[in-house]
């Protein structure tokens, strides 16, 4: 008995001493997939990340508004100018960007310069190495390729909008670091304007191939969520018009609005309802659903009735109200009140004069603010046409005419042509069109710098608005986030920051 | 795994039954040696060895012990809170007659380290001990609370008022800058959440037990970089069932904020002066002047708690119990919030033999109601109290909720009673364990203790359609959400010791260990949408349908993780005067890279209790115990990682209905564990036989491979990544005092003070020349504290213009706010901290009372940036806004309205000194004579007070200011008040203990 005692002693003692194998430690994600330094192992990953990618526009800091933040690429250039106005409801958090008082510490313009770049590295993600599937499976990686190398194409376009010195396609100033590889090491420098412009135009033109041959169709014709090729044209077109090559801007706009043309005057107005007609008037939208974000309560947040920015008096009086349809898609009328109605342009009862912008109030009768962001639409591309032929001028110029033309009979009934018009006269007439029939997407602050204008703000509400914005200005060009300058010895400070 | 555990339960119990029939008792009786009366409740314990018991009412006691071990090396001990302990060699005797002396010495008492016990002389490392009973009837949701102050180089930091909230703890200064810093807790072996304690009843706990050093932590290496919290549980006592029931009321008393937000009158006035925003006229001006809503004092209440907890315990010479139950129920001071408690504990021990079995555990239930802190969001109800227009009414003529109409801040009442956002939580803590001495070769035992910590909290939230927030949802037509996450986490500790005596000289004792800890949870919820019609509820959720917006949204996840231990520790005595201790180890973790799971680390103790040598021997009426000791050696640290951090990671992402990948995190392979190397030295001293005692030690704890942001450039998308850069250290003194300043038969009156100073210092970050790291005001640079403010200096305003005026880099002055201009102002670490109290006896009457301090952090007051911002006109603001620049040669410190406010600036850095009244207790125990007629075992009543005062200038309703809540053991940024503070109750109670 003694000696079986002590064999199980010992072998009690062994057994509890060392109880537990290795592998109790080796454990593995299960809600998240590890990834690998030589990137993704299957073609289907690769789409993954692609959606991905397209998920990350949603970020507060690109089209998304987040709590201090307003959507960068959204409603904010619209904000910096002169045609939406801050109200005394509006809480400030990004007054610093709206009043132009920014400073390199600016948090929100590092939220918006790391957001970009976390949309370019999700697409270089997508792209890393995806060329191994290409002998076996062309069309699809043509369809994924062409897609990442669009949006790669044109998150830098965005960046040089805000961050470039020059909008001149051959400046020597500072554009944006280009980034096409995966390394977290990297402290790139800044290329020149021109050598930006020059890897934009790579991404994008190659984005066109690629789509023109894809293994299946990629957006449904009332959901065009995605990057296609008229998408990756559109963007061409508007890059041309940013770099003055006029004709590929015509060019480029010609073949989007032959795929898409302009709503009807009855379908345009349910657009900001996200009641989309068939292949028509949007080209590329990034859509948004419950839980993931707003990109338009920046401007008047529905449910609460705050009216952050109301539309400038002088851009409604612009407007034919009576006939324009995009005064009543644009516009209306709201008492103070959280449960108070809205009415579409000036239908309000009585004389109230508190004005909100209905662009972006949700779907139907919500007012959630949940809508997708167009981005880019067909009448940006009338718009770029038009332009683009009335600087070439000559004949172009009664091209340029009809087109603007065009798209006014599209918008405005019983709408009366005018005869003919000087280059002058035209290209103020598309400005002001321009203005209108974009206002609160994104383009005017850009349009005013691309221009070289400045900006006076004829209608402010708050003493601590600024009001004049001369071109010589620094503000123009958006300073590199200071986290960025205390990290990268290689980064230049924008002028005028250092 | 799992059937390796079944195999060893197996074969334990063929032991046992081979065991069974081989004890022998020794039994006997212990008494008070002043008094001769029979002292209940002494702990019997059979040194090295888990076999124990503890005297009866009448002072017996009757333990097995193996029959054939060598009776020369039985030792047996006596222990008793307040007692000498005895260590008794057993001999041939098996019946004893034990007399134990009042303590009059410190060196005496028994500590539990963990997995072992040990004598206070013996011990080389840094521990300090709390007494379960100080702090049991102190009515805290959560007990880390009831510590703050208690302990010297324990920082406790109450970060929130709200019932059952969890207090920061830090020990021996911030240790780490990414990682967790919070303690390990440990109750009864098993590692508990360090997150959340509200569904733990505290009444329960005998002692506390802190670990501060590397040779004290170092049984818990892996996990004891941030020093660890012992917590072992009351046990029942043999002898006939005792029951002990203790009963308070009382009520917490709404908060004073020191920084005031304007009256109706001061508010309109400063409207009227700065452009009349809404365009009052006279009438108006008449009208909203005759409202003046104070906001805070709508939301505040007076709250109640109620507190019961009934104790049964007993037990005979094989078996020992207790049980108890309570109930807790502490209304918060913000309506609408509160906890809600109840919980069940069963402590058992049984011998066989050899053999001792037993089982702890606790089960509870809780329900919370809590409220939004620590953020500068709107629809807030503690920021819509700051910034709601006094002269709006919370309710309308109807008595409905007003409707702010001239600002845009949402009724705080409104949101507090239609919008509720509740959790209720299933805790329960186990462990079950074996012991065996081996019969055969006395001294040799083997233990084996498994338990679990499991939690599972279900929370429910209602966003209201009529409130704001619950228009702002998707449909706009309310929210119901609905969350249900567990967690289970075993911790597995299997042992192997040999404790010997050789000669009269000699003590050894070594054990090798082998320990799992390891821990998952899962959880899902789910959010709909169109709630309003009959219900609000999950049953008012209205389907989502493609055009009505109400499509809801789900989520889930889980995480995993695991730690496996390998360690040995010995312990060696000479003399009972000179002792050696040291331990090694090896541990691997599930969080690191596959090349750097595993790390050794080890240290090593000495103690020298110099007041018995010879040459002391003069002195022994002066020092009537002197103790040196000094420790060395290393921990380590994994917590506030993410489970997964060294690898690159893909989470879902999901655009346009479908779903996808998106790259969550970056890979860092060469990830390791965090590094805390700690040399420790002291003196424990006890003079005036016995009657003051005092320790002293000095510590320089150094963190290596420390967790960083390394920053990147913001062009890879991310802004930094988390690796092993840079150094770290806390070095500082800790002293404390204890004394009983007069003792007579019928009056003691004692004082205790505790201090520890700590100096915190980065020694080195990632990169060279420079490499400071900046996030928002804080700056982390090599050479200054963790979390320094770096921020302008703000200088005033310029009485000529109004213009605010800041201090450039040389100290000029200048109206440029430039953040060029920056420097360091501070940190927000505290560098000096304690507590200090007396207590007065007299017979039954008693007073005890305990102060707490802080002294040296800074906090950035962010509150203010919103109540000082002009350009908020239109809503509430600090009263001290009346004080703005207006005219030409105004002096003030208030800058122009219609200046930006730039909120990076000294303006709004503050001391973080205070001085707290943290606790006063009264209490009056019936005389014995009275008692015996009631056929009473104890009756007292006691009245007590919690946080009666404040003394701080720091402006806001609490200088413990509330930071964002804890996600994992991550640290938290201390020393910013953000927003919606929820300030510490201050709490009164009344009760009754009776014994049976």
């Amino acid at each position: 008995m003694k000696l079986r005692n002590l064999l199980l002693g010992l072998g009690l003692g062994c057994a509890i001493i060392f109880p537990a194998c290795k592998d109790i430690i080796e454990v593995e994600p299960e809600y998240q997939k590890a990834g690998s330094p030589g990137g993704f192992f299957s073609l289907d990953d690769h789409e993954f990340a692609l959606t991905g990618a397209y998920a990350l526009f949603r970020a507060p800091g690109y089209y998304g508004i987040g709590m201090y933040n307003a959507g960068t690429w959204a409603a904010l250039p619209d904000m910096m100018a002169d045609d939406l106005v801050q109200t005394k409801e509006d809480f400030g958090n990004w007054a610093a960007q709206t009043n132009w008082t920014y400073a390199t510490d600016e948090a929100n313009i590092e939220i918006a310069w790391v957001a970009a770049y976390a949309v370019i590295a999700q697409a270089n993600l997508t792209l890393r190495n995806i060329e191994q599937y290409s002998a076996t499976n062309a069309k699809r990686v043509n369809r994924i390729k062409g897609q990442a190398l669009a949006i790669r194409g044109m998150a830098h376009f965005d960046l040089l909008r805000f961050w470039g010195e020059s909008y001149d396609r051959n400046s020597t100033a500072n554009g944006v670091p280009y980034k096409t590889t995966v390394n977290v090491e990297d402290l790139p420098t800044r290329l020149t304007v021109k050598e930006t412009y020059d890897n934009i135009f790579r991404d994008l033109t190659a984005a066109d191939t690629l789509l023109g041959d894809v293994d299946r169709t990629i957006n449904a014709p009332t959901n065009r969520a995605y990057i296609d090729q008229i998408a990756a044209r559109a963007l061409l077109a508007r890059l041309n018009l940013y770099v003055e090559d006029f004709e590929a801007a015509e060019s480029y706009a010609s073949q989007v609005i032959a795929a898409l043309d302009l709503a009807d005057r009855d379908a345009f107005a349910a657009i900001w309802k996200d009641n989309y007609p068939a292949d028509k008037e949007v080209i590329w939208k990034v859509t948004f659903s419950p839980g993931e974000g707003q990109a338009g309560t920046g401007i008047h947040i529905g449910s609460a009735n705050l009216n952050l920015f109301r539309p400038a008096r002088h851009l409604e009086d612009m407007f034919n109200k009576a006939n324009d349809i995009r005064y009543a898609a644009y516009f209306g009328g709201r008492e103070a009140g959280a449960s108070a109605a809205v009415y579409p342009g000036n239908t309000a009862p009585g004389s109230s004069s508190r004005r909100i912008v209905t662009k972006y109030l949700g779907r139907g009768e919500a007012l959630d603010n949940l809508v997708d962001w167009k981005v880019l639409r067909t009448g940006e591309m009338y718009l770029i046409r038009a332009e683009a032929r009335a600087r070439q001028g000559g004949a172009k110029l009664n091209t340029a005419l009809t087109d603007l033309q065009t798209l006014r009979a599209a918008r405005i009934k019983g709408f009366a042509p005018t005869v003919s018009i000087g280059q002058q006269a035209l290209l103020d007439a598309i400005a002001l069109e321009r203005r209108k029939e974009l206002f609160a997407e994104g383009h005017r602050w850009f349009d005013l710098k691309r221009t070289i204008r400045t900006v006076s703000r004829a209608d402010v509400e708050n003493a601590a608005a600024s009001e004049t914005l001369v071109p010589a200005a620094r503000e123009w060009t958006w300073p590199i986030p200071q986290g960025e300058i205390d990290v990268n010895r290689n980064i230049a400070q924008t002028e005028g920051y250092k | 795994m799992k059937k390796v555990l079944l195999l060893k339960l197996a074969l334990l119990l063929c032991l046992l039954q081979q065991a069974v029939a081989q004890d022998r008792t020794v039994t006997g009786t212990v008494t008070e040696q002043a008094t001769a009366k029979a002292l209940p409740g002494v702990s019997v314990s059979v040194k090295g060895a888990a076999t124990g018991t503890s005297t009866d009412q009448e002072g017996r006691f009757s333990l097995g012990v193996p029959a054939n071990s060598a009776t020369e090396n039985l030792t047996l001990i006596f222990s008793l809170m307040g007692m000498v302990a005895q260590e008794v060699v057993v001999g041939d005797s098996t019946v004893l007659a034990i007399a134990l002396a009042a303590d009059a010495k410190q060196l005496s008492e028994i500590v539990v380290t963990g997995y072992q016990t040990q004598n206070r002389r013996e011990v080389t490392g840094s521990v300090a001990t709390v007494a379960g009973q100080e702090v049991a009837l102190n009515p805290f949701g959560s007990f880390e609370q009831a510590l703050q102050g208690r302990a010297t180089g324990m920082l406790v930091q109450a970060n929130s008022g709200q019932p059952g909230a969890t207090a920061s703890v830090l020990i021996r200064g911030r240790g780490s800058v990414f990682g967790g810093t919070q303690p390990l807790f440990i109750l009864d072996g098993v590692e508990i959440s360090a997150t959340d304690f509200s569904t733990l009843n505290h009444a329960d706990f005998a002692s506390y037990t802190i670990l501060k050093d590397a040779i004290s932590t170092s049984q818990y290496g892996s996990r004891g970089a941030n020093g660890v919290v012992v917590i072992t549980t009351k046990k029942g006592v043999e002898g006939p069932t005792l029951l002990d029931y203790h009963v308070q009321y009382g009520f917490s008393t709404m908060p004073e904020n020191r920084h005031r937000v304007m009256n109706s009158q001061e508010k309109l006035a400063y409207e009227l002066a700065n452009g009349n925003p809404y365009g009052w006229d006279a009438d108006d001006i008449a009208r909203l002047s005759a409202i003046n809503t104070s906001w805070e004092k709508e939301l505040f209440r007076t709250g109640l708690t109620k507190n019961h907890t009934l104790t049964a315990s007993g037990g005979n010479n094989k078996t020992t119990y207790l049980l108890s139950g309570s109930i807790f129920d502490q209304e918060g001071t913000v309506r609408n919030t509160g906890l809600d408690r109840y919980t069940g504990r069963a402590n058992i021990e049984s011998r066989a033999g050899d053999f001792t079995f037993g089982l702890n555990s606790t089960f509870g239930y809780s329900e919370l109601a809590n409220t939004y802190e620590a953020t500068t969001s709107t629809n807030v109800p503690l920021n819509a109290i700051r910034w709601s227009n006094p002269y709006e009414p919370p309710y309308d003529q109807n008595g409905n909720y007003n409707q702010p109409v001239a600002s845009w801040q949402p009724n705080a009442l409104e949101l507090i009673y239609e919008n509720t956002s509740l959790r209720q939580q299933l805790k329960g803590v186990g462990n079950v364990y074996v012991a065996y001495n081996v019969p055969f070769l006395p001294g040799l035992s083997f233990r084996t203790s498994w338990g679990g910590d499991y939690f599972s909290n279900e929370t429910s939230e209602l966003l209201d359609p009529t409130t704001a927030p619950g228009r702002g949802v998707p449909g706009g037509k309310g929210q119901y959400s609905r969350g249900y996450n567990r967690f289970f986490g075993y911790t597995g500790t299997t042992s192997a010791s040999y404790d010997r005596r050789f000669g009269s000289d000699h003590t050894l004792q070594v054990s090798m260990f082998n320990e799992i800890v390891k821990g998952g949870g899962k959880n899902f919820g789910f959010t709909g949408y169109g709630l309003g019609g009959p219900f609000e509820n999950e049953a008012g959720i209205t389907p989502g349908t493609a055009t009505n917006g109400f499509i809801p949204a789900v989520n889930g996840g889980g995480n995993e993780q695991a730690l496996l231990s390998y360690f040995t520790m010995v312990h060696y005595g000479y003399k009972n005067r000179y002792f050696v201790s040291a331990t090694g180890r090896r541990d691997g973790s599930s969080r690191f890279g596959l090349n750097h799971q595993w790390a050794n680390f080890g240290s090593a103790g000495v103690s020298w209790v110099v007041s018995e040598e010879a040459f002391m021997e003069a002195l022994t009426g002066v020092f009537n115990e002197l103790k040196f000791k000094a420790s060395y050696g290393t921990s380590g640290n994994q917590a506030g990682l993410g489970d997964f951090q060294s690898r690159e990671l893909y989470g879902r992402a999901v655009y346009n209905g479908v779903s996808g990948l998106q790259q969550v995190q970056l890979e860092n392979e060469q990830l390791k564990w965090e590094r805390r190397t700690t040399f420790n030295t002291g003196l424990e001293l006890a003079t005036l036989q016995g009657r003051l005692r005092a320790t002293i030690e000095y510590y320089h704890a150094l963190t290596s491979d420390l967790f960083l942001n390394r920053q990147l450039s913001r062009t890879t998308g991310y802004t930094n990544l988390v690796s092993n850069v840079g150094t770290l250290q806390n070095s500082g003194v800790e002293f404390s005092l204890d004394g009983d300043l007069i003792k007579t038969q019928d009056f003691t009156w004692s004082a205790n003070l505790n201090l520890t100073h700590n100096r915190n210092r980065i020694n080195k970050l990632v990169g060279e020349g420079d490499n400071d790291i900046i996030s928002g005001v804080y700056m982390n640079r090599e050479g200054e504290a963790l979390n320094s403010f770096y921020v302008v200096r703000y200088a005033g305003v310029n009485p000529d213009n109004g213009n605010a005026q800041y201090l450039n880099l040389n100290g000029d002055l200048t109206e440029v706010y430039n953040p060029a201009d920056r420097v360091l102002v501070g940190s927000a670490e505290v560098p000096f901290f304690g507590g200090f109290g007396t207590s007065l006896q007299y017979k039954g009457f008693a007073l005890s009372t305990f102060f707490t301090f802080v002294q040296g952090n800074k906090i950035y007051n962010e509150d203010r940036t919103n109540i000082e911002n002009p350009s908020f006109v239109w809503d509430n603001l600090a009263a001290a806004m009346l004080d703005e620049w207006r005219e030409p040669g105004q002096v003030t410190a208030i800058p122009r309205a219609s200046q930006v406010l730039r909120t990076g600036t000294t303006r709004f850095i503050e001391e973080g000194d205070f001085l707290r009244w943290r606790n006063l207790m009264v209490s009056y125990t019936l005389p014995g004579n009275v008692l015996k007629a009631a056929r009473l075992r104890h009756v007292s009543v006691f009245a007590q007070g919690q946080n009666l005062a404040t003394f701080t200038k720091f402006l806001g309703f609490d200088p413990e200011v509330s930071t964002p809540a804890l996600t994992g053991a991550r640290s938290r940024v201390p020393g910013q008040l953000s927003g919606a503070q929820y300030p510490a109750l201050r709490t009164i109670t009344f009760g009754i203990s009776v014994g049976l």
